[in-house]
């Protein structure tokens, strides 16, 4: 009898069942609440997609009146909108201002090129997959879409916030050996970025079995101290601190 | 006064504050989307918004005096709340008259350029630069209103202030005693909210909504609520000095709201003032306008 109790398995946090638990908190539920209806975008806007972006916001369909509404930096962003195709000196920008975000934050990939690579897809230069360099909530295909579907896109994000189920920020944290695998195969195994994600998965209990591995330890390896000097330094000096 | 009475209206007022706050902020998005032919955020967005970003899960500071210059920026408002009469409430106003009233609504500011100075951001830095610029510019029109104000009233007691235009109706409201200084006043109040052609150091498109730059979760949430405290201080001060505060929420309430609609409405017009030139503008006109004012108040006597 105490054996098959011991069998029961414990799964950490209220939010194992995938959101359907019927006793989560009151507070979570308020916070996802409001988190569906206000929604701050981070355009991403290298690629063609973005020009379908501006009729969506001003007046022909107005997307403040979803309680969506653009915003400056990463910081205060809650969506990063990546439109169009990723060429790999891009998407070191692109991890850059998703690890700035503040989260929960939520990847939204627009056109096909962030699907599959899309018409770039014999290019040496463009990254095929976005969600192999960071956790993607949503794409919404098309060459380009067309405002209705991405409304429709956020639409759907909304309904997954509310439902509790937009948790895919948290992989980044529990996998991150993965994505910073595939990182560090694009952009060499020095790649680093200023913001600690291994520390903050400890601080935030979002340590998972996937977040050290051999990528973190080559991280480990090279990494350097984040304060830069404070004047532009050449020569030999430079050589010293980039070594 | 009773002790208790002043403890019950110290803590209602910043939350009455907030909540009449809230709805200016609706107004204020509502009535730009409308100008733009577009529906406008729902009723409850300003809300939405401010709790969003307090139930972030990870909260970015950039240290200790990043935190303690947000606690700043609110906690100044909510004192600032405090020594603002409101219909049935008085609060702190008989123990602190105008000019502490003007005082402590630097203290925000403050605040602002002690935590942004952390987050060591080019963008920030220049922004709280920008925004104290600003403050040199507004601070000179609005000290003469209040000085004309205290000097058409005969006191520098916000309730006392009331009382005398409650008690001699429309025609002794601050707007029909000297309308100069009310011009001088609106368009200092359209100033201080930061509204365009003035929003110079907020100017998304240019450095990144500047002293926000760095600010996310419950550092921009404590942001969004000192915006609705601005936007009601700015409301309820020119009320109270212009057009006789109010006896009940109903005849206040219609005022406050009738005043912001101006600036609201009229910012959608114009582009945005280089920050000097801004500086300028305000150095010429309101403060010319509210000398002038203040001649003729002086002439009157």
């Amino acid at each position: 009898m105490s054996d098959k109790q011991l069998q029961i398995p414990v799964e950490p946090g209220h939010r194992a069942a995938g959101g359907t638990n019927p006793y989560r908190g009151v507070f979570d539920r308020l916070s996802d609440f409001c988190r569906a209806r206000s929604l701050f975008l981070l355009h991403y806007c290298t690629g063609c997609g973005a020009i379908e972006l501006p009729p969506a916001m001003t007046s022909r369909y107005d997307m403040e009146r979803l309680g969506i509404q653009p915003m400056a930096t990463p910081r205060q962003a809650d969506i990063l909108l990546v439109t169009g195709y990723v060429a790999t000196k891009t998407l070191k920008r692109i991890m850059l201002t998703y690890e700035q975000m503040s989260a929960p934050r939520y990847v939204i990939g627009i056109c096909s090129c962030t699907v599959n690579g899309g018409m770039y897809w014999q290019s040496y230069a463009t990254v095929k997959k976005l969600n192999e360099y960071l956790p993607v909530d949503m794409y919404i295909a098309g060459c380009m879409p067309r405002p209705e579907a991405v409304i429709v896109g956020l639409q759907k994000l909304m309904d997954k916030i509310e439902a509790g189920r937009a948790e895919s920020w948290k992989d980044y944290y529990r996998n991150y050996d993965y994505y910073l695998g595939k990182q560090q195969a694009l952009f060499g195994e020095r790649w680093q970025t200023p913001t600690d994600i291994i520390a903050e998965a400890r601080r935030y209990d979002l340590f998972g079995p996937g977040t050290l591995g051999e990528h973190t330890a080559l991280l480990e390896q090279y990494q350097q101290p984040l304060e830069m000097p404070s004047a532009p330094v050449f020569g030999r000096e430079r050589e010293k601190i980039e070594r | 006064m009773h002790w208790q009475t002043v403890l019950f209206d110290v803590v209602v007022m910043p939350l009455v504050a907030f909540i009449v706050g809230l709805l200016l902020v609706l107004m204020m998005r509502r009535t730009r989307a409308r100008l733009e032919r577009r529906i406008g955020p729902p009723f409850f967005q300003p809300l939405y918004d401010i709790l969003k970003l307090y139930a972030k899960e990870i909260q970015i500071s950039h240290g200790f005096i990043h935190d303690l210059g947000i606690i700043m920026v609110v906690g100044g408002y909510i004192t600032v709340e405090m020594f603002l009469p409101v219909p049935g409430m008085v609060g702190l106003a008989e123990k602190g008259d105008l000019i502490a009233l003007v005082y402590l609504m630097m203290v925000p500011s403050l605040g602002m350029a002690l935590g942004v100075g952390q987050c060591a951001n080019p963008n920030g830095s220049i922004g709280i630069s920008r925004a104290l610029i600003s403050m040199l510019g507004y601070d000179i029109p609005f000290v003469l209103v209040v000085v004309a104000a205290a000097a058409m009233y005969g006191t520098t007691s916000l309730p006392e202030i009331i009382a005398i235009q409650q008690q001699g109706g429309v025609g002794s409201w601050g707007i029909a005693s000297m309308p100069v200084m009310a011009l001088a006043g609106i368009i200092t109040t359209h100033v201080m909210l930061a509204k365009e052609p003035f929003e110079t150091y907020i100017a998304p498109a240019e450095i990144a909504t500047g002293p926000m730059v760095e600010m996310g979760g419950k550092f921009m949430g404590g942001l969004f609520v000192v915006q609705t405290f601005q936007v009601y201080t700015a409301g309820v001060l020119f009320t109270t000095l212009f057009l006789g505060g109010g006896i009940t929420w109903f005849d206040f309430l219609p005022k406050v709201f009738a005043v912001l609609f101006l600036p609201f409405a009229i910012t959608i017009l114009f582009p945005r003032y280089k920050a000097g030139e801004g500086l300028l503008w305000v150095w010429k006109w309101p403060t010319g306008i509210a000398l002038l004012g203040l001649a003729l108040i002086f002439t009157q006597r």
